[in-house]
């Protein structure tokens, strides 16, 4: 059985825990993330004829007050940066952990998510911001937690992308 | 390596004197005919022609270069040596990674060069060492005294109890030392669950769980092992193997024994032994070394650890509960009969003590006894005190409490007690009082009613001015006396009597004999009832003369007149004892004298009555 380590970050409230809920199966309450700063949930995806199970480290968001706890990323196989459409601050913190992350545990596959689709009519995310990220190479993907739109999408492809050059079926 | 012969003389010639195209030319024309036998002419003999060695020179110039540039290498030992200096450590990396040849093969050299070096000076070794081993030995120690502590606190838990002494007797007969079975009883638990997890990424390598053991899923349950690790290091700033050992919940207990690439997580319900440590510590080693390459190099692939699982079952070690012994119903019967028994017991003895409380409750309730003490001793109730002895006997109120005179033991001072009660009862012992008599207690006093013999209420008033200070005293004022009463009577009708005289004359008038008889009948009756009161009554018989005359022969007349009436009572049966005469001459008139009338009423004998000795 193959596993992958997935993280989840970004900055405080933007939605990763949401982004996650509806994707997988969980044990632990998410309490765990305001004490222990993290909590992990599981997701069993198929690459190729192979089962993969995608274990999520779901870390606590970053605000004013608490950084992410890095050393929740060694071992990671690809991350996602979450982003609140609607907070264009966020994707400073998400550019901000992407440059501490990489320095943890080097250069891995991630997918920036700007989260909040349902409500683009509020986002102060820009698309020059958009364009200006895939410019400098990184994967943007457009999300809702509430209606579920792109997620599934997303972790198929950062999965696909952490398997590359396999082929990726999921 | 062998180098090519060098070319013959003969074609030396022909390369030297035909241009390079017909020497080509030529060159292959012959190989066409070595290679074809028909094309070729017969007499050349394979090997032996000169412009085959030509053509391997054209062709092979370079690389024959390069070969005997290689044999100066070979040749030269400095050269040598730096060309596999530099390929060395590729070299035994490569090798390294393919299989464990290269290990074996190094490991005698190894050996030899450790000892040799160590018989050399120990200190380098020393000094490789310690940071390594002083941790572990550290650690190892702190194991072992954990585990010495653990079975001295259940040796000494144990000790003094009832199953302490049948696990020493188990000991003795096992020849074993008591500690081991203490251990062996106390010590329940099961393995239940074994998380191999990578310490890098937190992920899970294998899982393996006792039968029937529940858990959430393996897979979140190492991630949320591996992160709560880093969040305890990164929190109380340690870094490196250290990291959380030991998590309690209820009657379940985490162990975490680190590796430097993997961990070993094991779940255990129950008090595990301090030796369990060990055992995880070398399971966990043993799988780094057999499968380090793997785990160094994980990426989430478990295909590699599959005989890992067998090894950690190993690991999944149990001590079950000791199975208790089937008693037989009898062996249930019997503490219950015990119970029983303790139940009856205790019942009795309370039942006991409660009689006896009873019984000296009611002695202390009675008058003249004073309980000073209570004991009990070999089963007999000992009481102690004091005791009127008018009061009621101790032993008659025995029965009353439920109690045998042989159950109780009294011992009693005599003394008197104060009590009114009590008084009553001392004055109807010691006075008898007659059944007309009644004593009571009215109102804290003790009075006397009725009516009693003259001499019994004497006796009772004697008794009365006899009692010590402080004591209840006896009222008779309400008794009544009829004897004192009929001696008044008495006493008045014999004072009333009066003799008459004629002038001059020592006996009685004549017209006094019916006087005699009525006073001398009197007379018997004061007898009588002085004798019934138990007295001696004296009547004084007092002669009286008139003035007339002188006095000395009145004197005389009066006494003699006194005298005449004595007899003459002596005479109608009056016991002459009783009568005192006296004269008293005309000293004692009853009325002055002035008329005849007055000096015969003045002649005459009266009567005294007096009680006396």
């Amino acid at each position: 059985m193959q596993q992958k380590k997935i993280c989840m970050l970004g900055a405080f409230a933007v939605g990763k825990t949401s982004l996650v809920r509806r994707y997988v199966d969980s044990i632990f309450s998410d309490a765990y993330l305001t004490t222990v700063g993290v909590k992990i949930d599981k997701r069993v995806v198929t690459v190729g004829d192979q089962a993969v199970n995608l274990i999520l480290w779901d870390i606590a968001g970053e605000d004013d007050v608490s950084a992410v706890r890095m050393s929740y990323l060694r071992g990671a196989s690809g991350y996602f940066l979450v982003v609140d459409g609607t907070r264009a601050a966020t994707l400073d913190v998400a550019r901000s952990i992407q440059r501490r992350a990489e320095d943890e545990i080097g250069s891995v596959p991630f997918t920036v998510l700007v989260n909040k689709l349902d409500v683009r009519e509020e986002w102060t995310v820009t698309d020059g911001d958009l364009a200006e990220l895939e410019r400098a190479g990184w994967s943007v993907m457009l999300t809702s937690a509430r209606t579920g739109e792109g997620v599934e999408a997303a972790f198929c492809a950062l999965t696909e992308r952490m398997f590359r050059p396999s082929p990726a079926a999921c | 390596m062998s180098v090519p012969p060098s070319p013959r003389g003969s074609a030396s010639d022909v390369d030297e004197q035909a241009p390079n195209g017909d020497r080509l030319a030529n060159l292959l024309l012959g190989i066409a005919r070595y290679v074809d036998p028909a094309a070729a002419p017969a007499n050349l003999a394979p090997g032996s022609d000169p412009s085959l060695d030509a053509l391997r020179h054209i062709l092979l110039d370079r690389e024959l270069q390069v070969l005997a540039r290689v044999r100066q290498t070979l040749d030269d030992p400095e050269r040598l040596a730096k060309a596999v200096g530099e390929v060395l450590p590729l070299a035994v990396l490569r090798s390294a990674g393919r299989d464990g040849r290269l290990g074996e093969a190094l490991a005698p050299t190894v050996e030899r060069a450790t000892q040799s070096s160590i018989r050399k000076d120990p200190r380098t070794f020393i000094n490789i060492l310690s940071p390594l081993m002083g941790p572990t030995i550290r650690k190892s120690i702190a194991e072992a005294l954990d585990g010495t502590l653990q079975s001295l606190n259940q040796a000494l838990k144990h000790s003094l109890s009832w199953r302490g002494l049948v696990w020493r007797i188990e000991a003795r007969r096992a020849g074993t030392t008591f500690a081991d079975v203490v251990l062996r009883h106390t010590l329940v638990y099961r393995v239940e669950h074994l998380f191999l997890i990578h310490k890098e990424s937190g992920l899970l390598i294998r899982h393996v769980a006792a039968d029937d053991a529940a858990s959430g899923d393996p897979q979140l349950v190492s991630g949320m092992l591996a992160a709560i690790q880093d969040f305890v290091r990164d929190s109380f700033g340690r870094s490196g193997d250290t990291g959380l050992d030991t998590l309690r919940l209820g009657d379940q207990v985490l162990w975490c024994e680190q590796g430097d690439v993997a961990f070993l997580a094991a779940v255990i319900r129950g008090t595990p032994p301090e030796t369990l440590h060990g055992t995880l510590r070398d399971t966990l080693l043993s799988i780094q070394d057999e499968w380090r390459d793997a785990l160094v190099s994980y990426d989430g692939d478990d295909a590699a650890f599959a005989g890992v699982d067998d090894r950690l079952r190993t690991c999944l070690q149990a001590q079950a509960k000791p199975r208790e012994q089937r008693l037989s119903p009898f062996l249930w019967f019997l503490p219950l009969l015990l119970l029983v028994l303790a139940g009856h017991w205790l019942y009795e003895r309370r039942n006991d003590q409660r009689r006896f409380d009873r019984y000296v409750e009611r002695l202390q309730a009675e008058p003249g006894i004073v309980v000073t003490g209570v004991a009990k001793r070999a089963g007999v109730w000992r009481v102690t005190g004091m005791r009127d002895p008018l009061s009621v006997e101790p032993t008659t109120l025995l029965a009353a409490a439920g109690l045998t005179p042989a159950e109780v033991d009294g011992h009693w001072q005599p003394y008197l007690a104060l009590d009114p009660a009590l008084a009553l009862r001392r004055f109807q012992t010691s006075l008898v009082p007659p059944p007309t008599v009644s004593l009571a207690l009215d109102d804290g006093e003790i009075r006397a009613f009725g009516s009693a013999p003259h001499h019994w209420i004497e006796r009772a008033r004697g008794l009365v001015r006899t009692l010590p200070p402080g004591s209840p005293a006896l009222d008779l004022s309400r008794l009544e006396d009829p004897e004192m009463a009929e001696y008044e009577r008495v006493r008045r009708a014999v004072q009333s009597h009066v003799v008459r005289f004629d002038h001059n004359v020592p006996k009685p008038a004549g017209d006094q004999e019916t006087e005699m008889d009525t006073l001398a009948e009197d007379l018997r009756e004061l007898e009588r009832v002085a004798h019934q009161m138990r007295v001696t009554a004296r009547v004084t018989v007092t002669g009286h003369a008139d003035s007339t005359g002188k006095d000395t022969p009145n004197l005389a007349l009066s006494l003699g007149r006194a005298e005449v009436v004595r007899s003459m009572l002596k005479a109608r049966g009056v016991d002459p004892d009783l009568l005192a005469v006296r004269g008293a001459g005309p000293l004692e008139p009853l009325k002055p004298e002035a008329t005849d009338e007055d000096r015969s009423i003045n002649r005459r004998v009266s009567f005294t009555v007096g009680i006396g000795d």
